[in-house]
């Protein structure tokens, strides 16, 4: 018997994250406290959908959209030169290695600390809003989004680790040092948080909506 | 928790030795179930619906990856002996460690920052070197237990918190950076850092995780 193609929820199955076994969800619900299943073959704790995805991929974005603000206004770092500071922020520091004719370099912490931080938050308040408006425009995409957020996010990081860098080599006393910011920390919270966000997001929620929409189309 | 008994195994006749034990699998993007087709060594299956990789058949994973991580472990400790930089100015000499990296945000008083520095380049780059090195023998000589399982599945789950390439890519930009002011001096870790980024890219595109989840399934009689 060929049946059309299914998913795993529509065959009452939950395939482990980790080791891929496909499980029977157990039809007798009651039983179960809590609702804590595990993975029969490596004993992982499985779900048909990460519980609660929308609302903690939420929480973690408005807590990272929050702290987007101070990562941008306050100085990431603070280089002291013959005794005078100079803080500066994200954009600040891009605009003075663009002015310092280190436009590669420019570009690069831009597209790292500027532009994928941006693109990450919206990507993931789009893919949320399509889920919960039960959109059905481009699955696909919307997947290939997810997985593009999901894969770039870490390199935001690059600015943080130069930041460590310079403070750690940067150590001449009063003549030249350099000091992280709290803009440092919050830009840090921020990838932190989105980085948590993608991952708790469920892409399958994105598919659920279109295999009901045929499910129902059939009855 | 619950018990195994009430989750029966969907049954599969299907022994092909040819593509492990996995014979049906849902997609972790987008939950399709579909079969794998007979793949040759080196093939990628992707999903039909959504294309995200479902199966990777890599020659050899195992033995080339314990390599890779052996490997990368002896680098990682050569990395952390000697100085990955040195800053020459005004007749002085900074030099910089990957474990001063840490430090000195911590003297800065920014502890959490230091602590997140320490775990993306030390811990959890350490932990996937050992860890993958321990399960890796482990599977090889038959000598499964327990904690095989929950250990390699904390490893796949904390994989993306290693940072070290991004930290490659950071001093590349620190020494352009500070080009200008002083003079930098290449240390000798800089380089053995350059061939632990190497092997451990090495590790991450040669290890096949289902290679290792098939070993561990037999072994615990869940065939599919
Ligand atoms: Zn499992
Ligand atoms: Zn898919």
């Amino acid at each position: 018997m060929k049946n059309k193609p299914t998913t795993a929820r529509l065959q009452g199955l939950i395939a482990c994250h980790f080791c891929h076994t496909l499980s029977e969800f157990p039809k007798v619900t009651e039983n179960t406290k809590k609702g804590e299943l595990r993975c029969p073959c490596c004993q992982s704790i499985i779900h048909s959908r990460i519980p609660d995805s929308l609302n903690r991929t939420w929480a973690l974005l408005i807590a990272a959209i929050i702290l987007y603000v101070p990562a941008n206004t306050l100085p990431i770092m603070t280089v002291i030169l013959w005794g005078n500071g100079q803080p500066d922020t994200i954009l600040s520091g891009v605009i003075h290695l663009f002015d310092g004719g280190m436009w590669p370099l420019a570009l690069l912490i831009f597209i790292a600390s500027i532009f994928i931080p941006i693109l990450k938050l919206i990507i993931l308040v789009g893919l949320l809003l399509s889920v919960q408006l039960k959109s059905t425009w481009k699955p696909k995409d919307r997947t290939i989004l997810y997985r593009i957020t999901e894969f770039i996010g870490r390199w935001s990081m690059v600015d943080v680790f130069v930041i460590a860098i310079l403070v750690a080599l940067v150590q001449f006393g009063n003549t030249a040092s350099v000091s992280p910011g709290l803009g440092a920390l919050s830009f840090a919270a921020v990838i932190i948080l989105t980085m948590f966000a993608a991952h708790t997001f469920d892409p399958r929620l994105i598919w659920d909506i279109i295999d009901d929409q045929i499910g129902n189309e059939k009855d | 928790m619950l018990e195994c008994s009430n989750m029966k195994l969907i049954e599969h006749s299907n022994q092909n030795q040819q593509v492990e034990s996995l014979s049906h699998l849902a997609c972790a993007h987008c939950d399709l179930i579909q079969s794998l087709p007979k793949m040759k060594l080196g093939e990628t299956a992707r999903c039909i619906r959504c294309n995200n990789v479902l199966y990777r058949n890599q020659k050899n994973s195992l033995n080339r990856s314990l390599a890779f991580a052996i490997t990368g472990l002896i680098l990682f400790v050569i990395s952390n002996l000697f100085p990955l930089l040195s800053l020459k100015a005004m007749g002085l000499t900074q030099e910089g460690t990957l474990f001063a990296t840490s430090l000195s945000l911590l003297q800065a008083d920014r502890p959490f920052l230091g602590l997140l520095i320490f775990l993306t380049t030390i811990v959890f780059p350490l932990t996937t070197l050992l860890g993958t090195i321990y399960v890796l023998i482990q599977v090889k000589m038959n000598r499964i237990n327990k904690y095989t399982a929950p250990l390699f599945r904390f490893l796949r789950s904390t994989d993306v918190w290693g940072m070290l390439e991004i930290f490659m890519l950071a001093v590349l930009v620190s020494v352009v950076k500070l080009g200008d002011l002083a003079d930098v001096i290449f240390g000798v870790s800089l380089y053995s850092f350059c061939l632990l980024i190497l092997s451990l890219s090495l590790l991450s595109s040669s290890l096949n995780p289902h290679d290792v989840w098939n070993k561990l399934r037999i072994v615990k009689g869940c065939q599919l």
